[in-house]
């Protein structure tokens, strides 16, 4: 029998248009997620992985000019040919999506007991009462506190943790087969990340979910993930399992996001590492590898013709013409 | 909530105060002798002494103002000299015609403009969006006696389906009462709609960028549903602004719209009292409208609460 | 001293170069709004300044013979029921409504400006003005305007004295909101703490900023002006007969409806097409002026 993957997503382009012209923010990204594993997506901000994330379900909206290209398979189902009621039979029930900002992402005007029970309603056609009952249930099952009283307050009653908490409950309350977590932790404290997290992994046990990860934290990406898809200007650059990707990065842009992570152990005086320059706005994409302009090997070849993503070692794949003088560990790097 | 309500209230005090005030003022700019402005050149000294004495103009200014508010309190909106009875009478006499109009326009207004400003805002840019905005800014354009007159050309003058212009009552028969009312209500409600169009557009759009929307989205809701259930009661407090501020508007358009269809309402009690130079009256009228309008703001800060919780919940 | 320059460099416009200003003029002729608008506010402007050249009648003469002339080639708009040419009369008329309209934003600007800059910058003040500002705001423009040409009698002075006390506190709310914006940002705060005088913090560093809400605002203000003193002229209590307003064109030619429906349509088209066309500008000034609106588009 042949592996089919829970999501796959092949050659996915997302463009956008702009007063400045068309823009390619998404270009040709392919990858995949299993049943039970956790994909960490990371990147700069502006590097694409929020669009390839909400490419997946499709959420832009409707005359914003978005354009979607390549296939995206999801339990065998392509999802970018499908009509908008299979998509929203599929959304927030088959897949899922918790947000950055759990302060923005909730709806200020309904109280979040409302705010869930109404997927239940939706999907699972539960009653009014039996999904007051369930969201209740999912509450307590992502460690809120008294939570049939906080069935009845509104977003802005709750703290941020406490919002994030009812993002995941409302994300998980239809028992979803893939979880798309778009830096679900970015703007909560730490303690307060490292429960979410657990809480969401704990979660991920019991239904047997994928997880999609986008996040610019390593630290988190090493805790949680699986396998890690680094991202930079629209394009995938590295792909790794996330033991490869911390001992043996191939990529220089990775080799450097390995490099600003700050260490408990490092000596107080060394400076942090910092990559050079800024990303390219996407109305300015390098002619060659995109990352050239700021990387320390480039040379004439990186800068007049773009790599093609090498697979170097089974499920490692990077997009570097000198990624076989990069040694393990990056050793060599800046040589 | 209660301590919301409270607090409303109480803010409003000043401004009713301020109202009252500015309107005296406003009435006691008249240059020259009141007593001889309204009663002409002809008048005998008899007369303007009577009138002087009557009107209360040799007390000085300040006792006029108190005795008026004294008489504010009781009720007393003041004399109509012309039609020589209290103004509250005249005022309640006209009230109702002037009622069934703005009420009438602004549901017409209502009605058509927010569905229609909710389907631009979702279709921004495309034909229809530019279509129904074209429309709206057209209608803030229009001033609405021309509307009327244009209205009475058409249906009246040459189609002769409708009356061209009066009033009746309910009483003589609801649909009579529409007949001759959906004219001026429709020259009236025509600037509020386009105005509230275009709120309810830009505040939808701005809304529609929201990131709970997108999480509406997400959770697999239908269009209509994140449409009309999330984004328009999150986009409803500036539209809430837009339809209480549109009172004013109203009472305004339907001071000119009576005139036109020759309703015997409000508006065109002041203007006759203007023309007859009945101070009082207009003193009396406007006042209360003011007021009236001050009321309903408060209505609607009431609304903002109910529809917004953090309002409710909100300290100051 | 140092930092004190370096920040209040900063809040203050830069000095346009060639550059930017070509960059604005690009912007704004790419606004098919503000274009478009400004055609129309330029068309109307031309008609009332060269109103003498345009016709060869004169707006007040009374010709018996040529009463209630439909629109012919001698008479465009046709003739009124004294004979007075009505083309030439809304050409006129133009004068008293962009006249008034002009007078109001002038007066109601710098009037709404100083209101609304001191009630944002001094708490007490504020208290005091904003009370007054609702009581006024709580009046519906037309009937305060009524009401106080009743008191002070029916003529163009007056209209534009009592359409500026109408709109004075409209300008006054929008420019207070925008200036305590302004004056809570933190480098406002820096130059109080250098010793910053209020004056020149008032006038040097918020009313630039609120320069552009100004104008956008001034536009509406223009345009309602215009359709209020139509509507004042209409009931008899603007501009009084026989000098030619729009609004007291369509009045005469209210009760002659059915006979001569001239003098209803062009009146009301040169309405409709000034404050179109102050509308369409306003609006256009917006999206180019108003960062808030710009963000929205995305």
């Amino acid at each position: 029998m042949i592996h089919v993957p829970l999501l796959e997503v092949k050659n996915l382009r997302t463009t956008f248009s702009t007063e400045l012209g068309q823009v390619t923010a998404v270009d040709g990204v392919s990858f995949q997620v299993d049943s039970g594993e956790t994909v960490g997506l990371v990147g700069e901000s502006g590097c694409g992985k929020s669009v390839t994330s909400l490419s997946i379900l499709r959420l832009f909206r409707k005359h914003s000019g978005t354009r979607l290209t390549g296939e995206i398979f999801f339990e065998q189902k392509e999802l970018l040919q499908s009509s908008m009621e299979e998509l929203q039979e599929i959304r927030g029930n088959r897949i899922s999506m918790i947000f950055q900002d759990p302060m923005s992402s909730l709806n200020p005007v309904y109280t979040v007991g409302n705010q869930i029970a109404e997927s239940l309603m939706l999907h699972q056609k539960l009653s009014k009462k039996a999904a007051q009952e369930k969201t209740i249930e999912m509450l307590t099952l992502v460690g809120i506190p008294s939570p049939d009283k906080r069935v009845n307050d509104y977003p802005h009653q709750l703290s941020g943790g406490m919002r994030q908490r009812v993002m995941i409950a409302m994300g998980l309350c239809c028992q979803p087969k893939l979880l798309i977590a778009d830096e679900p932790t970015t703007a909560l404290d730490v303690t307060i990340q490292a429960q979410i997290l657990d809480l969401m992994l704990d979660l991920q046990k019991q239904l047997q979910m994928g997880i999609l990860l986008i996040t610019h934290d390593l630290g988190v990406v090493a805790e949680v993930c699986d396998r890690v898809l680094v991202m930079y200007l629209g394009q995938i650059v590295e792909e790794a399992s996330v033991e490869t990707l911390f001992e043996n990065p191939k990529h220089p842009y990775t080799i450097g996001l390995m490099k600003s992570i700050p260490t408990i152990d490092g000596k107080r005086g060394k400076k942090l590492h910092v990559i050079e320059g800024i990303v390219p706005s996407l109305h300015q994409i390098p002619k060659g590898c995109r990352f050239a302009p700021r990387c320390p090997l480039a040379d004439e070849k990186c800068r007049q013709h773009p790599p093609d993503l090498f697979e170097i070692a089974r499920l490692h794949q990077v997009r570097c013409w000198h990624h076989e003088r990069i040694g393990v560990g990056g050793v060599a790097f800046g040589g | 909530m209660g301590g919301y309500l409270l607090k409303r209230v109480v803010s409003l005090l000043p401004v009713l105060l301020v109202v009252a005030v500015v309107d005296f003022i406003i009435i006691h700019l008249t240059p020259g002798d009141p007593a001889s402005v309204i009663l002409g050149a002809q008048a005998t000294e008899e007369e303007l002494a009577k009138l002087r004495e009557q009107l209360g103009l040799n007390l000085p200014i300040y006792i006029r103002f108190f005795e008026w508010i004294g008489g504010l309190l009781q009720g007393d909106l003041g004399w109509s000299i012309f039609m020589d009875k209290p103004v509250t009478e005249a005022i309640w006499e006209h009230l109702g015609p002037t009622l069934s109009l703005t009420i009438m326009a602004e549901i017409i207004a209502i009605l058509f403009a927010i569905p229609l400003g909710v389907m631009a805002a979702n279709r921004r840019g495309t034909w229809m969006d530019q279509t129904f905005m074209t429309f709206a800014l057209l209608g803030i354009s229009l001033p609405s006696f021309w509307i009327g007159l244009n209205l009475i050309l058409l249906f009246a003058v040459q189609l002769n389906w409708l009356p061209a212009a009066g009033y009746q009552p309910i009483s003589n028969g609801l649909l009579n009462h529409f007949k001759y009312l959906i004219m001026p209500a429709i020259s009236l409600g025509i600037m509020q709609g386009a105005l509230i169009a275009r709120m309810t557009r830009s505040s939808m759009l701005e809304v529609l960028n929201e990131n709970y929307i997108r999480t509406a989205e997400a959770k697999g809701l239908k269009m209509w549903l994140v449409t009309y259930k999330h984004a328009l009661r999150n986009a409803f407090i500036p539209i809430l602004t837009v339809i209480g501020l549109s009172f004013a508007t109203l009472i305004g358009g339907a001071v000119v719209t009576e005139t036109v269809f020759n309703i015997p309402g409000i508006g065109k009690l002041i203007v006759n009292s203007v023309l007859r130079r009945d101070y009082e009256v207009i003193q009396g009228t406007v006042l209360m409208i003011a007021a009236a309008y001050v009321l309903i703001n408060l209505i609607v800060d009431l609304l903002y609460a109910y529809i917004d919780p953090r309002v409710r919940y909100d300290k100051s | 001293m140092e930092t004190s320059s370096v920040t209040i460099a900063t809040s203050q416009p830069v000095a346009p170069s060639r550059h930017h200003v070509r960059v604005a003029m690009n912007r704004f002729f790419a606004n098919r709004l503000a274009v478009s608008g400004s055609i129309l506010v330029l068309f109307i402007t031309l008609i009332c300044v060269l109103a003498p050249l345009l016709t060869s009648y004169d707006p007040l003469e009374m010709k018996v013979q040529d009463r209630l002339k439909p629109p012919s080639t001698s008479h465009w708009f046709g003739t009124d029921e004294f004979g007075r040419d009505v083309f030439t009369r809304v050409v006129y008329g133009s004068r008293i409504s962009m006249g008034v309209g002009f007078s109001v934003v002038v007066i109601t600007s710098i009037v709404g400006l100083l209101f609304g800059l001191y009630s944002a910058y001094y708490r007490r003040l504020d208290n005091f003005l904003m009370r007054i500002n609702d009581g006024l705001m709580a009046f519906p423009a037309i009937l305060l305007a009524i009401a106080i040409l009743a008191a002070l009698g029916p003529k163009m002075s007056n209209v534009i004295i009592a359409l500026s006390v109408v709109y004075i506190p409209t300008v006054a709310r929008a420019i207070r909101s925008v200036a305590i914006t302004v004056r809570e940002q933190t480098y406002i705060e820096a130059i109080h703490a250098l010793g910053g005088k209020s004056w020149r913090v008032i006038w040097l560093h918020i009313a630039p900023n609120c320069l552009s809400p100004l104008i956008v605002q001034a536009t509406f203000i223009f345009a309602y002006a215009v359709i209020t003193e139509a509507s004042l002229s209409f009931l008899g209590a603007g501009t009084p007969p026989p000098e030619p307003s729009w609004g007291n064109i369509l009045n005469d030619g209210r009760t002659i409806m059915k006979q001569a429906w001239w003098m209803t349509v062009f009146p009301g088209l040169s309405i409709m097409i000034t404050v179109l066309g102050l509308n369409l500008l306003g609006d256009g000034l917006r999206d180019l002026l108003d960062p808030h609106t710009n963000r929205a588009k995305k």
